[in-house]
C-alpha cells in the first residue's frame, strides 16, 4: 500500500545524531543476538547454508483443540530423544499452510517432517514434493502395513509406494448435550440417543431440544468456515447416493445435481425450519452448545477437548443416516506425516525423522484423546482406548469415513471446500435456493475442471 | 555509476516484465521447470471469459472507490479543520499518522479483534445505538468489504493529511486576509478560496490513492482471505492464489500483465493531469 | 513527478484577525472545528488503545468481558507468553537486518545513480532518464511471480538477499536524489573537478556530505517500507526463524485458539518499533512528505 516516498526539505542536521543512536542500539542489539545463540540461525540467513544434523524441523496445521495434544506428543519425543533438538511450528490450516509448505520445499529448505491431510497426498506426491518411503526404511522403525488401519493406509499410497505414515481419521461428527437430551426425553435406556436416522427424524430431535434450550436446537459454523459448510453437503451428498463430484484428478465434472439440490434442500430445511442457526461462526457454534443454547452441534472430532474444556455433560456419536439411498457415508480426512523432499539425505535424515514419525504413533492414545480416531492398530484396539470416552463412541464412523473428491484444487482447507462451502452457505442463509445452489456448484466445478492442472 | 542501480533495475522490473508477458503465452507451472506447454493465447481467452477475474477486478475497483473516497474528503477536512490551530497541531498530527506507520499485519491483528463476532468492539459500538443484531463485520458479504475499506481509512489517512497540511502552507496569508476583509465567512473562505488553492495537491493525493487502492492485498488477506463468498477478492490476491497456492504461473501471469495495464492506464492518466497543469502555470 | 519543486517553508499561519463583527461567527467556527478534531483524533487512538488495554488484561476476564477497557488486576503475562514461544527475537532480528541491508544498498545505488543523471553528462543520458520514468510506473507486486522465481532458481529463498535485493532498485529513492542533487550548485562541482577530483571522489566527498537531508529522508521511508512489507517476504521466506516481524506475527500460530490478550499484546508488540522510530522522527517523517517532489 505504501511505497510512497517523499523528498527532503531544507536541512535540520540535528536529527542526525538520533538516527546515528538507533542504528548503533540497532546494531548492538543484533550483536548481542549473535553472541547469545541465535547467532547461527541470522548466519545461515546470509549463507543459506542447512541446520544443524541433530535439529529435526516439523510442521503442523493444529490451530484447533487437538493442537495442544501435538504439544504433548512432542513433549514425549523429546523427554526419550534429548539430543535431538526438536523444532515445531504451526501454520494457519488450509491453503497458507500447503502454500508454506510448497514454497518451503521449492525453495530448498523444507521441515523434515510435516503434517498433511491425506485427502492431499495425490497433489503433493505429483508435483514431486514428498519423499517417496520404501517399506524396509519404514520397517526398521516398526512401521509396517499390518499395524496400520486400511482405510487410510491406502490413501497414504501414491503410485503403488507409501507416501505418507498415517496418524489418524478425523470424521464430521455429532456432539450432543446428555442433559439436554435427556429433558427431551430423547435418550432410550442405554444413554444412547435414539431415532435420529431419518431426514424428519432428525430435524424432530433437533426440535424436541430446541423446546428444552429455548434457544436453538443443533447449531454449525455458517460464518467464515466454508470448509465446514462443505463438510455436511459432502456427506448428505454421499448418504444420498450422488457419488463423486469430479473425475479424472478433477478434470471431468460428474456431479449429480439433483441429489445436490436434495442434500442443499435439507440443509436449507435446518435453517428454514429455525431448528439451526445461520448466523454462526466457529468459535460460535461451541459456545452455543458448551453455553446450553443448542442441544446438538455439529462439527469436527477435533473439537472434542474445545466442548470438554467447558465442564458440561456431553457425549459424541457418528453423523446421523439421515439419508439411507447409499451406504452410510460421513466427511472425513486422515492426518499422516510426511517427509517432504529435502535438497539432499543430509538434509533429509530420514531416520531421524521416521522415528519422529514412529514417536508420534506411540504416543496415538494422546492424539486419540483430542479427538481423533487413531490408525494406528495397537492403539485403537486397546482397552485403554475403548475405554476412552466419548472418544471411543464414534470411532464406527471411521468406516463411513469418505475423503475430499481427488483432483488437484480439492483437499483439506483448499479451493474445491471454499468455492462449494460458499455455494452452500448461501443456500443455508437462505440467499440462494437449492436448485440455483445445485446449478451454481456445477458451474463453478466445471471452472475448476477447465484449469489446466498445474502438476 | 549508474551501472549498479542498471543491474538491479533490469535483473528485478525489466527482466521480470519481459517474463511476465512470455509466461502469458505458456501454460507454466510452478511445480514443473521450464515454461511449459506453448498456450498461445489461450490463457488470455481463458482470463478474459473468466468470471472470477472480473469479480476480483470489480473487487479492486469497489474497494479503490470505497478508499479512495474517503481518504481524500476526510484529509482535507482534518486538515482544513487542523490548519487552523497552531498550538496541539502536534496531537493531531500523532492521532492520524500514527497509524500509518504500522505494518499491515498489525492493522491486520486489531481490526480482526474489533470486527470479532460477539465479542469486538465495533458489534459493541453499534449496539448503543440500538442495533440489537450487529452484522458479522468480516463474514457477511454485505459487509466485508466496507469493514476492510474503513480500517484501511483509519490506517493511511493519516499519509493524505500530512500532504493538505503541507498544501495548505502555500496558501499565501495573503488571500485569506482579503477574503476576510470581503467579509467572507471562515466557511466560505475555505469552499471558495482555499479549497480551489489546493486543486495540484488534490491531484496527487487522489492519484497516489488510486494507485496504491489498486494493488490492495495485505489486509484483505489477512482478515478476510478474499471471503466471505469471494466478496473481497482482490486482483492480486488472484494472482497470487493461482500462481502460489495453485501453481498455475502462465494464468497468473497473464492476470498480472492484464492488473499492469490497468495500473499503467491510471499512471498514463496522472501524467497528462500533471502535464496539463504545467501548462497552464 | 516531473514538477519537482522544493517548497520554501512559510511561517505558520494563525487564525487571521477579521473584522470585529465577523468575529463571533469566526470564534464558533472555530470551537465546532476544534470539537469535531479533538473527537476525531480520539476516536482514531481508540483501536492502538483498546489493544494496549486488551494486552494487559488477564486472558480469562477478557473472555468474560470482551469489550471492557480496564482492569483491576493488570498482567504482562500475554507478553512473556510470545516471548516464551521463543521466535519473537529472531522475528525482530531478521526484520533490522533485512531492513537495514535495503536501506543501506538503496541509498548507495539510488544516490549513485541520481548523481550520474544529474551530474554527468553521456550518451543515452535521455534515453535512461525515460526509461527510469517508466519504471516509477511498474507496480512491484504485480511482478511477484517471476521475481520469486529468479530468487529459487538462483537459490536465495530464505536468505536474507532473497528479502532484500528485489527491492533495492527503488526507482522514486533515485528521483528523491535527482531532485536533490539538481539544486546543488554547478561552481561546487566544477571546482572540485577542476581540483582533479574524479566523478567517484566528488560524489563521495563533495556531493553526499551536502546531501544529508536526502539521505535520511530516503533512509527513514525505505526502512520503514522494508519494515513493513508484508507480501515479498511472505513468499521467499518459509523457515519460521527466517520470518520478519509481520510475517511472522501473522503466520505461525499458537495452538488451541490464541487468547485475544495475546493477539492484542503481539499487535502492540508489532507496533511499538514503529512508532517509537516515528516518534523519535516525527518532524522529519512529516517534513520529508510536505516537502515531496511527488508534487
Amino acid at each position: 500500500m505504501r511505497d510512497r516516498i517523499p523528498t527532503p526539505s531544507p536541512p535540520a542536521p540535528s536529527r542526525r545524531r538520533v538516527l546515528r543512536g538507533g542504528l548503533a542500539l540497532g546494531a548492538s542489539g543484533a550483536a548481542a543476538l549473535t553472541a547469545t545463540g541465535c547467532g547461527s540461525t541470522l548466519a545461515q540467513g546470509f549463507t543459506g547454508g542447512a541446520p544443524s544434523p541433530s535439529r529435526l524441523n516439523f510442521w503442523n496445521p493444529f490451530t484447533g483443540g487437538d493442537g495442544e495434544r501435538m504439544l504433548a506428543m512432542q513433549d514425549a519425543y523429546r523427554a526419550s530423544h534429548r539430543s535431538v533438538d526438536l523444532k515445531s511450528a504451526t501454520f494457519l490450516w488450509g491453503n497458507p499452510y500447503y502454500t508454506k509448505l510448497t514454497l518451503a520445499t521449492l525453495g530448498d529448505r523444507p521441515p523434515q517432517a510435516a503434517v498433511i491431510h491425506l485427502s492431499k497426498l495425490p497433489t503433493l506426491a505429483e508435483a514431486g514434493l514428498l519423499t517417496a518411503l520404501h517399506p524396509e526404511d519404514l520397517a526398521r522403525h516398526g512401521l509396517t502395513e499390518d499395524k496400520f488401519d486400511a482405510r487410510p493406509w491406502r490413501k497414504s499410497q501414491f503410485n503403488g509406494k507409501p507416501h505418507a505414515v498415517p496418524l489418524d481419521t478425523h470424521p464430521f461428527v455429532l456432539y450432543f448435550r446428555t442433559d439436554i437430551a435427556e429433558k427431551a426425553g430423547l435418550l432410550d435406556n442405554k444413554g444412547q440417543l435414539a431415532d435420529v436416522d431419518g431426514p424428519d427424524a432428525f430435524i424432530d430431535v433437533l426440535r424436541a431440544a430446541k423446546e428444552v434450550t429455548g434457544a436453538w436446537g443443533g447449531s454449525i459454523a455458517s460464518v467464515k468456515d466454508a470448509s465446514m459448510q462443505f463438510r455436511i453437503f459432502w456427506s448428505l451428498y454421499r448418504q444420498i447416493g450422488g457419488g463423486d463430484l469430479v473425475a479424472d484428478q478433477g478434470k471431468r465434472v460428474v456431479i449429480d445435481t439433483a441429489a445436490a439440490a436434495e442434500a442443499l434442500a435439507y440443509i436449507r430445511r435446518l435453517s428454514e425450519e429455525k431448528v439451526i442457526p445461520a448466523n454462526t461462526d466457529g468459535k460460535g457454534a461451541i459456545t452455543l452448545l458448551t453455553t446450553g443454547k443448542a442441544g446438538f452441534l455439529m462439527d469436527g472430532v477435533w473439537q472434542a477437548l474445545a466442548v470438554q474444556s467447558a465442564k458440561v455433560k456431553f457425549d459424541m456419536r457418528p453423523l446421523p443416516r439421515i439419508f439411507k439411498d447409499a451406504p452410510y457415508a460421513c466427511a472425513a480426512d486422515s492426518h499422516a506425516l510426511v517427509l517432504p523432499k529435502a535438497p539432499s539425505a543430509k538434509a533429509q535424515r530420514l531416520d531421524l525423522s521416521l522415528g519422529f514419525a514412529a514417536s508420534m504413533l506411540h504416543s496415538s492414545k494422546l492424539w486419540a484423546e483430542g479427538g481423533h480416531v487413531p490408525a494406528w492398530l495397537p492403539t485403537q484396539r486397546s482397552r485403554a482406548y475403548e475405554e476412552l470416552e466419548p472418544q471411543s463412541h464414534y470411532a464406527t464412523a471411521a468406516d463411513g469415513a469418505v475423503y475430499d473428491p481427488a483432483a488437484w484444487y480439492g483437499g483439506a482447507g483448499g479451493t474445491m471446500q471454499t468455492v462449494v462451502g460458499d455455494v452452500v452457505t448461501t443456500v443455508f442463509t437462505g440467499d440462494a435456493s437449492p436448485t440455483a445452489g445445485a446449478a451454481r456448484l456445477r458451474r463453478e466445478l466445471r471452472t475448476l475442471a477447465s484449469r489446466p492442472a498445474p502438476v | 555509476m549508474l551501472l549498479p542501480f542498471a543491474l538491479f533495475y533490469l535483473v528485478f522490473l525489466v527482466g521480470p516484465l519481459i517474463y511476465t508477458v512470455i509466461a502469458g503465452f505458456f501454460d507454466t507451472s510452478l511445480l514443473r521447470s521450464g515454461l511449459g506447454d506453448f498456450a498461445g493465447l489461450s490463457n488470455y481467452k481463458a482470463v478474459l471469459g473468466d468470471a472470477e477475474f472480473w469479480r476480483t477486478l470489480g473487487n479492486t475497483l469497489w474497494f479503490t472507490v470505497l478508499t479512495t473516497v474517503p481518504l481524500v474528503v476526510l484529509s482535507l477536512v482534518l486538515a482544513l479543520l487542523a490548519d487552523r490551530f497552531v498550538r496541539g497541531r502536534w496531537f493531531f498530527r500523532f492521532a492520524f499518522f500514527a497509524p500509518f506507520v504500522l505494518p499491515s499485519a498489525v492493522v491486520s491483528l486489531l481490526f480482526m479483534f474489533i470486527y470479532a463476532d460477539q465479542l469486538g468492539l465495533a458489534q459493541e459500538a453499534v449496539k448503543w445505538f440500538g442495533v440489537d443484531t450487529p452484522p458479522s463485520w468480516l463474514g457477511d458479504p454485505d459487509w466485508a468489504m466496507l469493514s476492510i475499506a474503513a480500517a484501511t481509512v483509519w490506517w493511511t489517512v493519516g499519509f493524505n493529511f500530512v500532504l493538505y497540511l503541507a498544501g495548505l502552507q502555500d496558501v499565501p496569508r495573503e488571500v485569506h486576509e482579503a477574503a476576510a476583509i470581503d467579509g467572507a465567512g471562515p466557511w466560505q473562505r475555505i469552499r471558495h478560496v482555499v479549497v480551489p488553492m489546493l486543486g495540484r495537491t488534490t491531484t496527487l493525493v487522489t492519484v497516489l490513492q488510486v494507485i496504491a487502492s489498486l494493488k490492495v492485498f495485505d489486509q484483505i488477506y489477512m482478515m478476510t482471505s478474499g471471503g466471505p463468498d469471494g466478496s473481497t477478492r482482490p486482483s492480486l490476491q488472484l494472482i497470487y492464489d493461482t500462481g502460489f497456492v495453485e501453481g498455475r504461473v502462465g494464468y497468473a501471469s497473464t492476470v498480472s500483465l492484464l492488473l499492469f495495464v490497468v495500473i499503467l492506464f491510471v499512471s498514463l492518466v496522472w501524467f497528462a493531469l500533471v502535464r496539463r497543469a504545467e501548462k497552464e502555470n | 513527478m516531473t514538477a519537482i519543486a522544493t517548497r520554501p517553508e512559510t511561517e505558520h499561519r494563525g487564525t487571521t484577525a477579521p473584522p470585529a463583527r465577523r468575529r463571533d461567527s469566526e470564534r464558533l467556527f472555530n470551537r465546532v472545528a476544534l470539537g469535531t478534531l479533538i473527537a476525531l483524533a480520539v476516536l482514531w487512538l481508540v483501536p492502538l488503545a483498546w489493544a494496549l488495554a486488551t494486552s494487559v488484561r488477564p486472558a480469562q476476564e477478557v473472555v468474560t468481558n470482551p469489550t471492557g477497557w480496564f482492569t483491576a488486576h493488570p498482567t504482562l503475562k500475554a507478553y512473556g507468553e510470545i516471548f516464551d514461544a521463543g521466535k519473537l527475537p529472531y522475528w525482530y532480528a531478521n526484520s533490522f537486518i533485512t531492513s537495514i541491508l535495503t536501506t543501506v544498498l538503496t541509498v548507495i545505488m539510488a544516490s549513485l545513480a541520481a548523481f550520474a543523471l544529474s551530474q554527468t553528462r553521456f550518451r543515452l543520458r535521455r534515453a535512461a532518464f525515460v526509461m527510469l520514468l517508466a519504471g516509477i510506473m511498474i507496480p512491484g507486486q504485480v511482478l511477484m511471480i517471476p521475481q520469486f522465481l529468479a530468487l529459487q532458481s538462483a537459490g536465495l529463498l530464505n536468505t536474507y538477499w532473497g528479502v532484500v535485493l528485489p527491492q533495492v532498485p527503488n526507482v522514486v529513492a533515485v528521483f528523491v536524489f535527482k531532485q536533490f542533487f539538481d539544486g546543488i550548485p554547478r561552481e561546487l562541482i566544477d571546482a572540485a573537478r577542476a581540483d582533479g577530483a574524479g566523478w567517484l571522489r566528488t560524489y563521495w566527498q563533495i556531493v553526499m556530505p551536502i546531501s544529508r537531508p536526502a539521505v535520511s529522508a530516503v533512509t527513514i521511508f525505505v526502512f520503514v517500507g522494508v519494515w513493513n512489507n508484508f507480501l515479498w517476504p511472505l513468499l521467499v521466506v518459509t523457515d519460521p526463524e527466517m520470518m520478519t516481524l509481520p510475517v511472522g506475527l501473522t503466520s505461525v500460530q499458537d495452538v488451541f485458539g490464541v487468547p485475544y490478550a495475546q493477539l492484542m499484546a503481539s499487535a502492540v508488540l508489532g507496533a511499538i518499533p514503529l512508532l517509537a522510530v516515528f516518534a523519535l522522527f516525527q518532524r522529519r517523517i512529516v517534513e520529508g512528505i510536505a516537502g515531496t517532489g511527488l508534487k
